[in-house]
């Protein structure tokens, strides 16, 4: 049997590169992710305890009073102590703005806790002092010696930047600041931990209800819990190799079954020369086990050599990533996957092919024609999963329940997948079918549907890409809508720029308007008014402007002033409290004293708002105080915000608006879009090598078909345009089948996922990147046959009769 | 002999110096050596050799299936020499008829689709008479509507041949025809072979190693080991034994 299995390997080698290529791809698929999880694990956890490296203890304040205190102690005590946390600022330059949002932490005064890495200069010796992260900087083009303002408003703290510094990802921030500076961000300042000198007791005197631990158990339930995210990740990847691999089992499954119709004969004339049945499937078995073990290890090289380009490459840029290793477990998990696939992808197969009778290599062979029916079961089984998967779509749209959902999505699926020898030669011969057949349509309809389970399969394995990509494409373009729908609620303006103590020059909102990436800018006046002492910009607002994003109404009525929700927390408190209470407040406008009814919201910086008739009654002569301004579509954020940063800087005015927020949070989205997209790419692939395959070994099984027809008068031309046709049936079908599919199902996971957290949230249907994903797979299936096509094409008519 | 159409003078199909080899090197097969060859139109002739001889290699070249090494081959008064495979496969569809061993129909059509299959790929209208007429010849006409798998070998081999003559080609190409049949089909297949050149005046040459098939034939081409031996007009049962064995001995 050992000659046999040996020749018989070597004789179809080719034949078997098409199930081999989906093992490599999918273990590879998997060395890759663990490879990235891997590195970006090594990465992020490296130098973690970097921070706490000179201290013992690490004290976790319960609030932030407790941090305060922590830090007197120490200074009282001489002891070091370093808070771990960050603020998250906007910094500027000579008035114009570096960022949004920069995370700033704290570099310590006392050297034994300073573990920062300087690359250049000094570390802080006083306040007034900071270091800059060296690759931070770079890219913002700051240099030692440079002044930068921290914050907004009365927080705003300028620094001088004295050193530059590589810190690890862990606990990295872009600036750092002594304490004395850092503590003026109270706002966005959040401190985790306080690496601490000290002893316990000591920290507990002042911090009763704090936490204490030593600074190694700290930084491993760091390391723990940055792990934790990672495998986050590497879990929500593996969901896509999963998908990848039921693909790949697919595509192996019908290489299989069509190599074994192929091998019929030869399987039959070794069960005459007195092969048992036993020894026949133990040899097919051996074949699989044999050529999974070679793709498998196949796919860890392949994997290893793309992880760690993938890699290098990754951290070409994002310097945090660690180095590329190859992790034994996982990478044997990988090698073992890929073995175990390809045999249960043979199991079935093999069962049905060593139940030929030894006779029937003796029947007269009248040309390939392995038809292959619908069982009865098999439609029960497919219509039982359809109607139940239905149903309990239903269910979960009345319930809103995911569960419910899924379950009715899977069984769905594969209520599709099992009545596909039905349903997928039908829609076939309905396209092909189409007005305007000629012969060669003709043909290639004929061959597509010849053998409906296999046909099915092969279109099978594209539809599971295609549908899931359709509809995660739905659903995230329709919660898109709901985003957007959010995002203008909460960031009715792009842009806005608010005078501080003196109005604006009336000028400015025509250079607004010119800024590039404004659509429309509008000038408000206005004037001052102080509430409990603190000064407040009063906005005529009564026009509406057209700057206003979605249905917010930022047009209060007369007698009514709009202060946002930030505003009022910094009035006294009993001003505040009657704000709350009340809604109500008293206000000074040049010297006057006037009661207003208040109302709450957000979204248009620190002013507040009033109609014009009620900024009549309160200032006869108001004065330009507030420009407010849309940002075009797809204008860059950082670019808008630094351009509209040095108009304010320069007006002395505030720059605030939505668009920093909503940009980010578009790019998350369009982040996830790209990502999901590329990583059921991998499916696709597979299922293309698929097809590429089916026709492939269908072009050795027809050779003499093929030779007969050239014979008959069929040109080399229509030949090849004949196989063309025949894949691109296959992949239209499967495409426009999985797009139907793939948008009923997202129209389901919108109704219960997003429209019952949003009731507005509209379906949307994104045809241009449905159309796209259609079009890639149609025309992807026509690129699967060109080499099978010219292989076709190649033979003679007397060298295809003459074959076997 | 039968004159029913054209004359006994036209050539349908000739070669001249017609060599094939396979192979290179130690390997090198001669399939053909320097055959030259005449076939009346109009007439049924064999093409007679044992087994490995070459008959099928001289078939395809004639047939421009494959192509020469060297020589000439002309039907229809045409040198194929000169034709690229695309017109070579337009040539073909339009003057040639083929009729195999096995494999003859495609598994996926109906005998009748079958039939009409050459017309199809030449976008050719279906002449019904002609169509009729061949159909009813043959005798298949309540056959039309099965899949080759229904059929018996021999209706399955007149169904070929109904497709060979539907197009009126010049001349029909028949490798070993009963070489998978049993006596009576083939002696049926035969039958029909000869039919259709005396009632309907086509040129049929037919490959075959059996001296039975060749008697139904009218003239007899031998070969032997890549060579034409002998090739004779209406051969006597013993004439045809004496040329075969001659070359044997
Ligand atoms: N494709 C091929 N490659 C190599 N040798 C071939 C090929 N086809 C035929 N031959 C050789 O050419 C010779 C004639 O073959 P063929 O024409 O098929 O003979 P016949 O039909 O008379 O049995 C034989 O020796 C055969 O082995
Ligand atoms: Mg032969």
């Amino acid at each position: 049997m050992r000659t046999v299995l040996v020749a018989s390997m070597r004789h179809h080698t080719r034949r078997y590169v098409a199930a081999s290529v989906a093992v490599v791809i999918g273990v590879a698929f998997i060395v890759v992710i663990g490879m990235l999880t891997g590195a970006t694990r090594s990465g992020l956890t490296a130098d973690a305890g970097a921070p706490v490296s000179g201290v013992d203890l690490v004290v976790s304040p319960d609030a932030p009073r407790d941090t305060q205190r922590l830090v007197d102690a120490a200074a009282d005590g001489g002891f070091p102590a370093l808070t771990l946390g960050y603020a998250m600022e906007p910094v500027s330059r000579d008035g114009v703005q570096l960022a949004q949002s920069v995370d700033v932490a704290e570099v310590s005064l006392d050297p034994r806790v300073q573990w920062q890495v300087l690359e250049d200069g000094r570390f802080p010796s006083a306040a007034g002092e900071a270091l800059a992260d060296v690759n931070r900087a770079k890219s913002n083009d700051v240099a030692i010696g440079d002044v930068v303002r921290i914050g907004s408003g009365p927080a705003a703290t300028d620094v001088e930047v004295v050193g530059l510094v590589d810190s690890p990802a862990a606990m990295g921030a872009a600036l750092y600041v002594p304490w004395d500076d850092l503590r003026h961000f109270e706002d966005t300042l959040w401190v985790d931990a306080v690496a601490w000198g000290g002893t316990e007791a000591q920290a507990t005197l002042v911090a009763r209800s704090a936490t204490v631990e030593t600074a190694d158990g700290w930084v491993a339930a760091r390391q723990a819990e940055i792990s934790r995210g990672v495998d986050v990740i590497a879990i929500m990847a593996l969901l896509f190799v999963v998908i990848a691999l039921f693909v790949g089992v697919l595509v192996i499954t019908n290489t299989f079954s069509i190599l074994f119709a192929q091998r019929m004969r030869d399987f039959a004339l070794l069960r005459c020369v007195g092969v048992t049945r036993r020894q026949l499937r133990r040899a097919i078995r051996l074949e699989a086990l044999a050529l999974g073990v070679a793709a498998a290890a196949l796919g860890v090289a392949v994997g290893a050599l793309a992880g760690a380009g993938l890699v290098a490459l990754v951290r070409r840029w994002f310097t945090d990533m660690g180095p590329a290793a190859l992790d034994p477990v996982w990478t044997g998990a990988a090698f073992a996957v890929g073995t175990l696939v390809t045999l249960a992808a043979a199991w079935l197969p093999t069962r049905s092919a060593t139940r030929v009778a030894p006779l029937a290599a003796l029947r007269p062979d009248t040309g390939v024609d392995v038809r292959s029916a619908a069982g009865r079961w098999r439609l029960a089984l497919a219509a039982l999963g359809v109607s139940a998967g239905a149903a309990l779509l239903v269910l979960a749209v009345a319930a809103s329940s995911v569960p419910a959902m899924l379950a009715g999505g899977i069984a769905s699926f594969v209520g599709v997948l099992l009545l596909g020898p039905v349903l997928v030669p039908r829609l076939i011969r309905l396209v092909g079918g189409l007005p305007g057949a000629g012969p060669v349509r003709r043909l290639a309809t004929g061959n597509a549907v010849r053998n409906p389970r296999r046909t099915a399969t092969t279109a099978a394995s594209l539809l599971v890409g295609v549908t899931l990509t359709t509809a995660i494409l739905t659903g995230l373009a329709s919660s898109r809508t709901a985003i957007d729908k959010d995002m203008d609620r909460s960031y009715p303006l792009d842009a806005t720029i608010t005078a501080g103590a003196a109005p604006l020059d009336g000028a400015l909102v025509d250079r607004v308007a010119d800024t590039p990436g404004v659509a429309e800018a509008v000038g408000l006046d206005g004037t001052t008014a102080t509430i409990g002492r603190v000064d407040v910009a009063l906005l005529g607002a009564g026009r509406a402007p057209g700057v206003v994003r979605g249905g917010a109404d930022l047009a209060p009525e007369d007698g009514v002033l709009l202060l946002p929700y930030d505003v009022v927390q910094d009035l006294p408190a009993r001003t505040a409290e009657r704000v709350w209470d009340d809604g109500e407040v008293t206000l000074t406008v040049d010297g006057r004293e006037h009661t207003l009814d208040v109302e709450t919201a957000s979204g248009w910086g620190r002013s507040g708002l009033v109609s014009a008739a009620t900024l009549a009654s309160l200032d006869p002569d108001p004065q330009p105080m507030a420009v407010w301004a849309r940002a075009s579509d797809g204008a860059d954020a950082e670019d808008l915000s630094g351009d509209l940063a040095a108009l304010a800087g320069a007006a002395g005015a505030d720059l605030d608006g939505g668009h920093g927020n909503r940009s980010w949070v578009y790019l998350q989205v369009d982040i996830l879009t790209g990502s999901v997209v590329g990583l059921l790419a991998v499916a696709i692939v597979i299922a293309l090598v698929g097809i590429a395959n089916t026709l492939g070994l269908s072009v050795l099984e027809r050779g003499r078909e093929n030779a007969l027809l050239r014979a008959m008068g069929l040109t080399r031309r229509q030949l090849g345009r004949a196989m063309a046709v025949e894949g691109l049936l296959l992949s239209s079908v499967a495409t426009m089948l999985g797009t139907a599919i793939g948008l009923v199902f997202a129209w389901v996971g919108v109704q219960v996922m997003v429209t019952a957290v949003v009731e507005d949230a509209a379906f949307t249907v994104p045809v241009w990147q449905v159309g796209a994903v259609a079009a890639v797979a149609a025309l992807a299936g026509l690129a699967a046959c060109v080499l099978p096509a010219r292989r076709a094409a190649a033979v003679t008519p007397a060298a295809g009769l003459a074959l076997d | 002999m039968t004159t029913t159409l054209g004359s006994t003078t036209t050539t349908a199909a000739s070669a001249r110096g017609l060599t094939r080899t396979y192979g290179a090197g130690d390997n090198l097969v001669h399939a053909l050596r320097g055959v030259d060859l005449d076939l009346p139109a109009g007439r049924f002739t064999a093409i007679m050799g044992p087994s490995g001889s070459g008959k099928s290699t001289l078939m395809h070249c004639l047939a421009g299936l494959d192509a020469a090494t060297s020589g000439s081959v002309t039907v229809a008064g045409r040198d194929l020499a000169g034709l690229d495979d695309t017109a070579l496969t337009v040539f073909r569809r339009e003057h040639i008829g083929f009729v195999f061993q096995a494999f003859n129909l495609l598994p996926m059509l109906t005998a009748g689709q079958n039939i009409v299959l050459p017309l199809e790929l030449a976008g050719r209208p279906v002449d019904r008479e002609r169509y009729d007429q061949v159909v009813g010849v043959l005798g298949i006409a309540d056959r039309l509507g099965h899949l080759p798998s229904q059929l018996s070998g021999g209706q399955q081999q007149r169904v070929a041949i109904a497709r060979a003559l539907v197009t009126q080609p010049d001349i029909v190409f028949a490798d070993e025809p009963t070489g998978n049949l049993d006596s009576e089909a083939s002696a049926e297949v035969l039958g029909h072979l000869r039919r259709s050149v005396r009632e309907l005046g086509m040129t049929v040459v037919m490959v075959t190693h059996e001296l039975d098939a060749a008697a139904y034939a009218d003239d007899v081409v031998v070969i032997h080991d890549g060579a034409v031996t002998a090739h004779l007009t209406d051969p006597g049962q013993d004439e045809l034994v004496a040329a075969l064995r001659g070359r044997a001995a």
